[in-house]
């Protein structure tokens, strides 16, 4: 009796702990330390700037594009939405199909033998390179490069979920056999579960991606956008535009990033791994 | 019951399993013939490798013998398990590391369709009976392993199963753990009055929890004695003090590791004792 009280009181002590941990710490933990970066960063670079290590036209003094934020927010607002936007619908639809897909295929042995080569080798070409077409296609504008952020996020999750889904053990399968479960019943409650943490290592890469290929998708296709203010303020030496936009750009993937990171802490104990147990 | 608790049980008839791997042939399990009538209490015991495990598999529906007939309640394991008149323990307790000990426990009924508030009242009273109250909502791995070998009792009890098969459900557990669950199973069965068979490799847990105890051998896998013990269903822990529990236990050793003292002359005492 005593060995199973001491197995009990363990028990509830770290059940606490495991319960209280994700929600408080998680955003300030995530955020300091890259504010305290930026921090740094933008000291180093206002000396570098001052003492004339980097001439300004290069490198404009961070007042300057202190200045350009101020001055020029409404235009930085309309290009970042118009971006962050694409980036994000291209990062919903990619990964969604990504995801659907990967049920598909992990479901049905056919459907695998036909199209995994393909989809591994599809992988190797350059996504990008294709815009000049998805603009002929799709016309300017915003839904070639949608089209360019989705077709490049939806790699990493389709891989992952492929392996994701195959992950659970089979001792959950053979348990779920001998209880009479179906297919979708095994999907819902071993495989896709299981999948989790890989799903969100993919999203967390692709978080960016997305948004460098929103910003590379929008030099070629796009009339409006941080990618096309990038474009037009280089060739015009706007430089504390060309920064600000930049700025503005890194700050939209590292929100997206955390978001992702959020929902990934938020999800804790299903995108805990199985070797957990 | 009447009629039909003459073939209620579990039977395994003349049951083989053979492996064909290119041009490999690996006999598996040959000849095996058991019958555990409705009520009863059964353990299959032999070293790793003897096909214990894959005897209580194909009673589990989860792989198909060779040759053979296996019955589950007078049908086949697979219309058995469509029933759901069986229920399935295994050496790891394959509880879902991101669901709840009571969503564990209510997985069984929840994959059978029943509605929430139900299996939420089945789940409770499983958990009670095996002992877990209080970790409904604790996470497996906040538990200890006996913890969740009881959580995985207490799921297949959900779906008041005629028949419980265990593969070696405290295999991984100490002997103290193991001892204490064993006599808590027995409370269990009497309560639910399910037929049990039960694989293990310890010859005490056999005997405290069957009434036979079919011991087999490998290469090939076969049943190769079987030893009825007469302790009735009325256990407590006394009836390891009893004499006849460490006769029971010879028996079993002999039968397992063959008869140490006909093989060996007996003026040598060091190998006998080595046997054991």
């Amino acid at each position: 009796m005593s060995s199973l009280s001491l197995a009990d009181a363990g028990a509830t002590e770290r059940s606490e702990s495991a319960r209280t941990r994700p929600q408080i710490n998680v955003p300030l933990g995530l955020i300091l330390p890259p504010a305290l970066f930026v921090i740094a960063l933008v000291g180093l670079w206002a000396v570098l700037s001052a003492t004339g290590v980097i001439p300004r036209y290069i490198l404009p003094a961070p007042d300057a594009i202190l200045n350009e934020f101020i001055r020029n927010y409404p235009v930085l607002t309309k290009h970042a939405l118009a971006t962050m936007g694409e980036a994000v619908a291209g990062f919903l639809i990619g990964n969604i199909v990504a995801v659907v897909m990967a049920i598909l295929f992990s479901y049905s042995g056919l459907l695998k033998d036909a199209f995994y080569p393909f989809a591994l080798i599809s992988r190797a070409i350059p996504i990008i390179a294709f815009t000049p077409l998805l603009v002929i296609v799709l016309g300017r504008g915003q839904p070639p490069v949608i089209a360019v952020v989705s077709i490049a996020v939806y790699f990493p999750a389709f891989l992952n979920m492929m392996r994701g889904l195959a992950s659970a053990d089979v001792d959950y399968h053979e348990m779920l056999h001998t209880l009479s479960a179906s297919r979708w019943q095994r999907l819902r409650i071993v495989d896709w579960p299981a999948s989790l943490p890989y799903l969100f290592a993919a999203l967390k890469v692709s978080a960016s991606i997305a948004f460098i290929s929103a910003l590379v998708a929008e030099w070629i296709g796009a009339n409006q956008g941080l990618g096309y203010l990038v474009v037009i303020s280089s060739q015009y030496f706007k430089l504390p535009t060309l920064w600000a936009a930049i700025i503005v750009a890194a700050v939209l993937t590292l929100l997206l990033l955390a978001i992702v990171v959020i929902l990934e802490r938020l999800l804790h104990r299903w995108t805990a791994t199985a070797a957990e147990l | 019951m009447g009629s039909s608790s003459r073939s209620g049980g579990l039977t395994i008839r003349d049951v083989g399993m053979v492996y064909r791997r290119r041009d490999q042939v690996t006999t598996a399990l040959t000849g095996c013939t058991l019958d555990i009538p409705e009520g009863g209490w059964a353990s299959l015991i032999g070293a790793s490798g003897c096909g214990k495990s894959t005897l209580l598999r194909i009673l589990a529906d989860i792989v198909k013998p060779t040759s053979g007939v296996a019955l589950v309640g007078g049908v086949s394991p697979a219309e058995a398990r469509s029933a759901r008149t069986f229920a399935l323990v295994s050496q790891q307790s394959t509880m879902l590391p991101w669901r709840k000990i009571l969503a564990n426990v209510e997985l069984g009924l929840e994959v059978a369709g029943v509605d929430k508030a139900a299996r939420r009242r089945s789940a409770e009273e499983a958990i009670e009976l095996v002992g877990l109250k209080g970790f409904e909502q604790a996470f497996p791995s906040e538990l200890s392993g006996g913890m969740r070998q009881r959580a995985a009792i207490a799921r297949a009890l959900t779906l008041k199963p005629r028949f419980l098969l265990m593969d070696e459900p405290f295999g991984a557990l100490d002997e103290i753990t193991r001892e204490k669950l064993n006599f808590e199973l027995l409370r269990i069965l009497k309560e639910t009055s399910a037929t049990l068979l039960l694989v293990t490799h310890s010859i005490s847990e056999a005997i405290i929890l069957s009434d036979t105890v079919a011991v087999m051998s490998p290469r090939p896998g076969r049943i190769s004695h079987r030893v009825e013990i007469g302790f009735g269903h009325d256990r407590t822990n006394a009836m390891r003090d009893d004499p006849a529990f460490g006769a029971y236990e010879a028996e079993l050793r002999h039968a397992l590791h063959g008869p140490a003292s006909s093989a060996r002359p007996a003026s040598h005492p060091i190998p006998a004792f080595a046997i054991h």
